[in-house]
């Protein structure tokens, strides 16, 4: 890493998005599901961030606002210095080409009818640039890199393990030199003791052609071992942000805590007293006014459910958003606001 | 009478195909001791839930073929039973609670009927008996005003209630032996951690035996009292679960445990097993994990281990163990 400030890759500036559901009977009105709320980050070139939190918090939809998929219904997406929903066609298009993602089900995000070569030279085909022979000398060339022999070339994605077939999402991913790349939980499809070959794959692939990561996980004990900064998001909104190093430390955010000790440890002589957060996931349609975490959090107050907890600078790049550590903003820090919260009243 | 709740021996499932026999499962032993949580922790495809459903009797055949010499539950032996028999044994002494509630459970009918029906089919309660039976044990593992939510259709709960509703399910005629077949494997991880706790918390009340099976290690650090590793159809390591999880004996068990990251690691490197599981028609000659395994040497390659007892009652199926005089074995 050269000295100088490191440059941002990507930017998100208070992104939210929004789909539109149907009301669940034909009379009601239309509803939001704020899928992801005013979420900001910076990227870091060369960095892996991760993203961390349970199903439908909205990783997957951040990921797709950044490779311009999913238009944001608020805030922006900065690739590479520029605002990338207002690029015009064909500069959106090339940047589009730089960004590349990986997904979680192998097993569906390869076309069955295609063989390998077809699978891996697709993007190149349509980008339209390479001769045929150039072509298939990059196919195996791609092939090697991620694992994977000449001979598999004519092959199709049956005849390959689940690991093989992410090899395979992996060649095609990068095909086309990305320097930003997302993996969408590239493992959780995939039998165990596989995991690590792929996840040293991904490493070993970032160190040689100088990648950006976007990781996307649930598993804490996998993000602080392979992510630089990482956000924890709970029903669209970023509860805790910082360095890994730091969240690991010093978890501030009770949420954080909770998956933290809800990641099972192999190691039997450490099993530490766990959280177990009590109820479910609520839905992100009308989600709670005050701090989205309020309903399942242990330490709640009386003030959590109605103030929203803005995301406050704890130590230098450490945010977190969470009333009990940042304390009720002025008007609201009364002793009414701090009681504990009474689950009777729900 | 014994203290073993489920005695199984030599079980083999074979599935014929057009080009060529799937090997399921291949000659499996397993006990399970009275109140004990024993675990089956293996790779997708290895055969953990050809076994769960041949020990319920439940495999189709055709396609499947059975052959075992005993199937022993609490003395009984369940191997020539008739359908009609078996049907009346389960959700009686024998349950299930599935990996995917959404089928496990009927779409039409609220969860309160479905687990009435049990209490009415099996001890001839009434139907209002039934119901306060219902509530008490929805209220037992967790669901939130238990009273309402039994009118709930299947699709109006989360995937965690939807568990937690198999799970009363499963307990509700106090059964001697439950198996769990993946449980929480669909859930979200803080869900998955109350899941279990429940799971955990009522099979230690009633004292019944449990049959855990997963593909994930981790999941049964907290709960098993004994774990068996299964490896392409066969049994390669059996042990407690301190003795398994601080001197694994097998390379595969080493491997797996191995590659599951752990909080405590600071390195940037995970460790890895090569390659992948056999395709179940075409399993390598002599172990099966030879391909895959450091430590393998020409006998490997030429016959398969046999299952070797210790002295301290663990099992492993390998020429070349590790760990075998107790105590950490230094890093190869
Ligand atoms: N196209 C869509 N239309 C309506 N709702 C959507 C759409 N895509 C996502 N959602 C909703 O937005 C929320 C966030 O979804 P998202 O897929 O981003 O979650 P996620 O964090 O990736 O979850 P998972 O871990 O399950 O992949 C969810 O509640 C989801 O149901
Ligand atoms: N009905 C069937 N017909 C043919 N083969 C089958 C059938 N059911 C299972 N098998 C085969 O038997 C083997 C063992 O399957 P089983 O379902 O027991 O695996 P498992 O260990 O439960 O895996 P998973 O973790 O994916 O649930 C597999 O190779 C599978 O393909
Ligand atoms: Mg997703
Ligand atoms: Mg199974």
């Amino acid at each position: 890493m050269p000295n100088e400030a490191k440059s941002i890759i990507m930017e998100l500036e208070h992104l939210s998005v929004d789909f539109p559901v149907k009301g669940a009977l034909p009379f009601q009105k239309k509803r939001r599901v704020q899928a992801v709320t005013d979420v900001s980050l910076k990227i870091e070139s060369g960095e892996t961030f991760g993203i961390v939190g349970e199903s439908g918090c909205g990783k997957s939809t951040i990921a797709n606002a950044m490779v311009g998929m999913i238009r944001p219904t608020e805030g922006k997406v900065i690739f590479k210095g520029q605002d990338l929903f207002a690029l015009e066609r064909k500069l959106f298009k090339e940047a589009r080409r730089d960004m590349q993602m990986i997904f979680q089900d192998p097993f569906s995000s390869l076309n069955p009818r295609f063989n390998v070569y077809q699978i891996i030279s697709e993007p190149m085909l349509i980008r339209g640039k390479s001769t045929p022979e150039e072509m298939k000398e990059r196919v195996i060339e791609l092939l090697r890199l991620v694992g994977l022999s000449d001979k598999d070339l004519y092959r199709h994605p049956s005849d390959f393990s689940g690991g093989q077939r992410q090899r395979i999402g992996i060649a095609r991913a990068i095909s086309l030199n990305p320097d930003f790349l997302i993996c969408d939980e590239p493992v959780s499809a995939l039998d165990v003791s596989v995991h690590a070959q792929i996840l040293n794959l991904l490493m070993e692939l970032q160190e040689k052609l100088q990648m950006t990561y976007v990781f996307i996980s649930h598993n804490l004990a996998v993000v602080k071992n392979l992510c630089d900064h990482m956000i924890v998001m709970y029903l669209g909104k970023v509860m805790e942000s910082g360095s890994t190093k730091a969240i690991y430390k010093n978890p501030l955010h009770p949420y954080t805590n909770a998956l933290l000790t809800a990641v099972l440890d192999v190691d039997i002589d450490n099993q530490k007293e766990r959280v177990i957060l009590e109820g479910d996931i609520p839905s992100p349609i009308d989600p709670p006014k005050g701090c989205r975490f309020y309903q399942r959090c242990p330490m709640a107050m009386m003030g959590c459910k109605s103030i929203a907890a803005p995301l406050i600078e704890v130590e230098p790049g450490h945010f977190v958003s969470c009333h009990k550590v940042n304390g009720f903003p002025e008007p609201y820090a009364n002793e009414e606001n701090t009681r504990p919260l009474d689950p009777e009243n729900e | 009478m014994s203290d073993l709740m489920l005695k199984l021996r030599n079980l083999k499932v074979v599935f014929p195909a057009q080009e060529g026999i799937i090997k399921a499962v291949e000659g499996i032993d397993l006990d399970i001791g009275k109140g004990e949580c024993v675990a089956l922790v293996g790779e997708s495809g290895c055969g953990k839930s050809v076994t769960s459903l041949a020990i319920m009797k439940l495999l189709n055949s055709p396609p499947a073929l059975v052959k075992v010499d005993e199937i022993n539950l609490d003395g009984e032996e369940l191997k020539n039973h008739s359908d009609a028999k078996m049907q009346e044994l389960r959700g009686k002494t024998l349950s299930m609670i599935f990996q995917d509630a959404m089928t496990a459970l009927n779409p039409v009918m609220t969860i309160g009927r479905q687990i009435d029906e049990i209490y009415i089919r099996h001890n001839n309660y009434s139907k209002r008996e039934a119901r306060k039976l219902t509530i008490k044990a929805l209220d037992l593992v967790g669901v939130p005003e238990a009273k309402s939510r039994a009118n709930s259709f299947p699709h109006q709960l989360s995937g965690g209630m939807r568990q937690r509703v198999l799970i009363a399910m499963a307990f509700a005629c106090m059964p001697k032996l439950i198996i769990a077949d993946e449980p929480t494997t669909a859930l979200d991880v803080t869900i998955q951690a109350q899941v279990l706790n429940v799971l955990s918390d009522m099979q230690k009340k009633h004292h019944v035996s449990l049959l855990l099976i997963t593909h994930d290690l981790s999941v049964v650090a907290n709960m098993a009292d004994t774990i068996y590793v299964m490896y392409s159809g066969k049994i390669v390591e059996t042990a407690s679960k301190r003795e398994l999880f601080t001197s694994p004996k097998h390379p595969y068990t080493e491997g797996l445990l191995g590659s599951v990251p752990r909080l405590s690691d600071s390195h940037h490197h995970f460790v890895q097993i090569p390659d992948a599981v056999p395709h179940p028609m075409f399993k390598p000659g002599g172990c099966y994990f030879h391909p895959r395994c450091s430590y393998c040497t020409e006998e490997c390659k030429l016959k398969m281990p046999p299952l070797v007892k210790t002295a301290d009652g663990s099992e492993y199926r390998c020429f070349h163990p590790l760990n075998l005089k107790g105590g950490h074995k230094d890093a190869k």
